[in-house]
């Protein structure tokens, strides 16, 4: 069966009570719809174990920034995961982030950069007939739009943005400079040649004058383009220095990031190879350059095996004194020698498939209080769960005694204690030796079916099996039945919350579990 | 109370779940670096505080972990440091054993932890960044967990939900896994540093407690992960391991680096209710008995493997 509802880790490992109404409602197919909802609302508590927190865009955007930037690009992508991880993103964020994460070809800045250039070498095109000088100019946005293919660097748009200003100042210059007196001598030439040859060319006088006149207009009008565009550039350069300076923000925080990033892992750095063992943890011995180490620059891991022996690293905080002989040990093994005391051991099992013996005794019947309400159906009636190993029970053996400062605390304990202890005694100083914590009955032997149950969890429960306290050969004999039971009792676990308990179970111990499944309820 | 010394450095003390006096000890030689194992398992003597060896396997590189079967009371399973995992039947001759050699991980196996709900099947966390799910009757895993950034440390099976685990690693997070699922449910990022153990509440199946190199231990309920329920401190070193006790809701043991087995009581102000220096070495392993109450285990660096009643002093007679 499957639930309706998105966040559906399946509800069949929740074996509480509660269970058995969204149990219920799931298998009515037609109202599985209507009670999507209530079912959903009653079976979220019982998948306690998985992240139901709607994703928070402002992870999401951190996480972004993050992973945009260059250097973290570079890095392997688990060690991307696994600081998101550390931040506390879950893995929705961190996918979400992941999947946000634009191109890197198509970044903003060069993009807008590009087009600036263009914009600036379509401009300087159009004077650039009168006008010989703005070759350079062309040639300054161009040479940045070639930038575009390369990693963009802050002091690029510096530079970018300084040759613009200069190419923009020099080009007013130039043409206040050199192209204006140009026109102005060639418009006196051309004066004096008209009153040279005012007699001959008369008519041709106003047209030359005229077309003097036109081109000065031209010259005028390129020259104001020139202005206009430099102009522009002006404004946008003004412009790029805003977002450049928006830009060095983000940077800023981004460097943070990567500085609590790059120490975090320098603290679990100069780790050990893939063959060394590595105590990693803790122990502060530093090993010399010689054997392994992990660097973590720019997010990539160098791992140099050396050596065969283990090396460790440093720990976070202070260092535990090391045994002297582990220091010994260890430089001998950066020194390259092995120590002496090893043999060679063969460990392989002379026979791979022989097959394991026949328990002796059942799983002890241990009691988790109310826990095992649903598990603990398997509640041996007959409780002897005493198999001692010992034949003499006319001694409680030592591990038994406690003294009365113990037995006081538990009091203490007990009275802090907020559930049931079911059917736990303290008083008694040897305490009765029924006993804590009980998973339910499972099958001496590992069957198939066992395996089963894990590969398949939603097995169907098979025929209930009576576990007797058994003897060693009843054991043996009910091997399939007891994994069956195994089956049923998880099944029963999960569906019905263990309430029908048949045969085998004494009375009082029903009862028992009644109570503590009741209280449990409760709780 | 006894003490069992080992010949090489003890890793982990796990109780059987089965007989009351029978435990299962993890040593690596020369501190695990480089060289030999062997798992130990050891009986105490009812009448007098002896401890005796019941049985021992060696391996070829060091035993970090060790686990029982909840469902065969003869089995175990040894974490190895090559990458391997052996299993051991005790009722069958030394010479049959190990019965199995499962070798998958690329790195070493740091834990193990047998589901105690379903008994037929365990998880290894390894330092190769995963996590496997295995049967006895299986030669190959059944499941692979691969989404930490670094070592996994520590496995622990959720005591109510037969499929939900918990993992902690040395990317400073938890995970929190459903077999049923391909990947995790959730991440809590506990802590800043390296997350070395993880262990449910026996009696609270949301409440998660999480052991870091930050010499910290912090408790956490999953409905509620962004802020911890509590937080202990008072180790001097790394917290190494931690165990919620199966017969007190609020009490959890743990052994740190600074050498002491200190109890907790989380829900009091001053959670610090006990503490043991025993060990003149890291303490690394720890382990409180499902069959007795009170009982509790420790073994370290010192190569000394102490079982105690709580409120007792270790060391005395």
């Amino acid at each position: 069966m499957t639930m309706t509802q998105s966040p559906s880790p399946p509800n069949s490992n929740d074996d509480k009570p509660q269970a058995v109404s969204a149990e219920v409602a799931q298998e009515a197919n037609q109202a599985q719809q209507d009670v999507g909802a209530e079912a959903a609302k009653q079976s979220v508590p019982a998948s306690v174990f998985v992240n139901s927190e709607p994703i928070r865009e402002d992870q999401v955007s951190n996480a972004v920034k993050f992973l945009s930037h260059p250097k973290v690009r570079g890095s392997p992508v688990i060690y991307r995961r696994s600081f998101l991880e550390r931040k506390g993103l879950t893995k929705e964020e961190i996918d979400e982030a992941f999947r946000r994460v634009p191109d890197p070809t198509s970044s903003s800045k060069p993009a807008s950069l590009n087009q600036d250039g263009q914009a600036k070498s379509s401009s300087n095109v159009q004077t650039q007939a009168p006008i010989q000088t703005p070759q350079p100019v062309a040639v300054a946005p161009t040479g940045i739009a070639s930038l575009e293919g390369r990693q963009f660097h802050w002091y690029h748009a510096v530079s970018a943005v300084g040759l613009l200003a200069a190419s923009g100042c020099g080009t007013a210059l130039l043409i206040k400079k050199v192209i204006i007196p140009k026109l102005k001598l060639w418009v006196r030439k051309v004066v004096l040649e008209e009153e040279n040859d005012y007699a001959k060319k008369i008519d041709a006088k106003p047209s030359l004058a005229e077309e003097a006149a036109a081109a000065a207009k031209a010259a005028a009008a390129a020259a104001s383009d020139v202005a206009k565009a430099s102009q522009e550039m002006l404004n946008s350069k003004n412009e790029e220095r805003r977002r450049f300076e928006e830009f060095m923000s983000l940077m800023d925080a981004q460097v943070q990031e990567m500085k609590s990033m790059s120490n975090s892992i320098r603290k679990l750095g100069g780790q050990a190879s893939s063959s060394g063992r590595v105590f990693s943890d803790h122990d502060d011995h530093r090993v010399s350059a010689s054997s392994t180490k992990q660097s973590y620059a720019n997010g990539k891991v160098d791992v140099n095996v050396q050596l065969e022996g283990r090396s460790s690293t440093p720990p976070a905080s202070a260092e535990p004194p090391h045994p002297k002989s582990y220091m010994e040990i260890m430089e001998m093994i950066q020194r390259g020698e092995k120590p002496s005391n090893i043999r060679e051991v063969n460990d392989m099992p002379p026979n791979p498939n022989q097959p394991l013996s026949n328990p002796l005794i059942a799983p002890r019947t241990k009691v988790l209080q109310s826990q095992t309400s649903a598990e603990g159906l398997n509640q041996n009636g007959q409780d002897d769960g005493l198999n001692y190993l010992l034949d003499d029970e006319s001694s409680t053996p030592w591990w038994q005694r406690k003294n009365v400062r113990i037995t006081e605390i538990e009091n203490e304990d007990e009275v802090k204690d907020t559930g049931p202890y079911g059917v736990r005694t303290n008083e008694q100083p040897p305490p009765p030796i029924q006993r804590t914590w009980v998973p339910p009955r499972p099958p001496p032997v590992a069957m198939p079916e066992a395996a089963e149950a894990i590969r398949r969890p939603k097995s169907t429960p098979k025929e209930t099996a009576t576990q007797e306290q058994s003897a060693d050969g009843q054991s043996a004999a009910h091997p399939s039945e007891v994994t069956d039971e195994l089956q049923r009792i998880t099944k029963m676990s999960e569906s019905v919350g263990a309430l029908e308990m048949n045969g085998g179970f004494s009375t009082g111990n029903s009862a028992v579990i009644q109570e503590q499944e009741n209280s449990y309820g409760e709780n | 109370m006894p003490v069992f010394k080992t010949p090489f450095n003890g890793y982990s003390v796990r109780f059987s779940p089965f007989y009351e006096s029978r435990l299962a000890v993890a040593t690596a030689q020369n501190f695990g670096i480089l060289g030999n194992g062997r798992v130990h398992v050891i009986d105490l003597s009812p009448s007098s505080p002896v401890i005796n060896e019941l049985i021992a396997f060696d391996t070829a590189d060091g035993v970090y972990d060790v686990a029982w079967s909840e469902s065969h009371d003869s089995v175990l399973v040894a974490a190895v440091a090559d990458g391997s995992m052996k299993v051991y039947d005790t009722a069958l001759p030394p010479q049959a054993n190990p019965v199995r050699s499962l070798k998958e991980h690329a790195r070493e196996v740091h834990g193990l932890d047998y589901n105690p709900t379903r008994r037929d099947s365990f998880l290894s966390a390894s330092w190769d960044d995963s996590v496997k799910l295995w049967t006895l009757d299986r030669p190959a895993s059944l499941r692979t967990f691969r989404e930490h950034a670094y070592c996994v440390y520590s496995v622990a099976w959720n005591p109510k939900h037969a499929d939900v685990f918990a993992s902690a690693s040395g990317d400073c997070t938890v995970r929190i896994w459903d077999v049923r699922e391909p990947g995790s449910t959730m991440i809590i990022p506990g802590h800043e540093h390296e997350i070395l153990s993880c262990d449910w509440n026996k009696y609270d199946e949301c409440l998660i407690a999480t052991a870091s190199v930050d010499k910290s231990i912090k408790i956490w309920d999953v409905r509620n992960y962004r802020v911890p329920v509590s937080a202990l401190n008072g180790h001097g070193y790394a917290v190494r391991k931690i165990k919620f006790s199966p017969h007190r809701r609020n009490l959890l043991v743990s052994c740190s680096y600074d050498m002491t087995v200190c109890l907790w009581d989380f829900m009091v102000e001053d959670a610090l209710v006990g503490r043991y220096d025993h060990h003149t070495e890291f303490a690394v392993g720890v382990d409180l008995s499902v069959l007795v109450d009170g009982l509790m285990a420790s073994t370290g660096w010192d190569e000394l493997v102490y079982v105690w009643q709580q409120g007792m002093d270790p060391r005395t007679a």
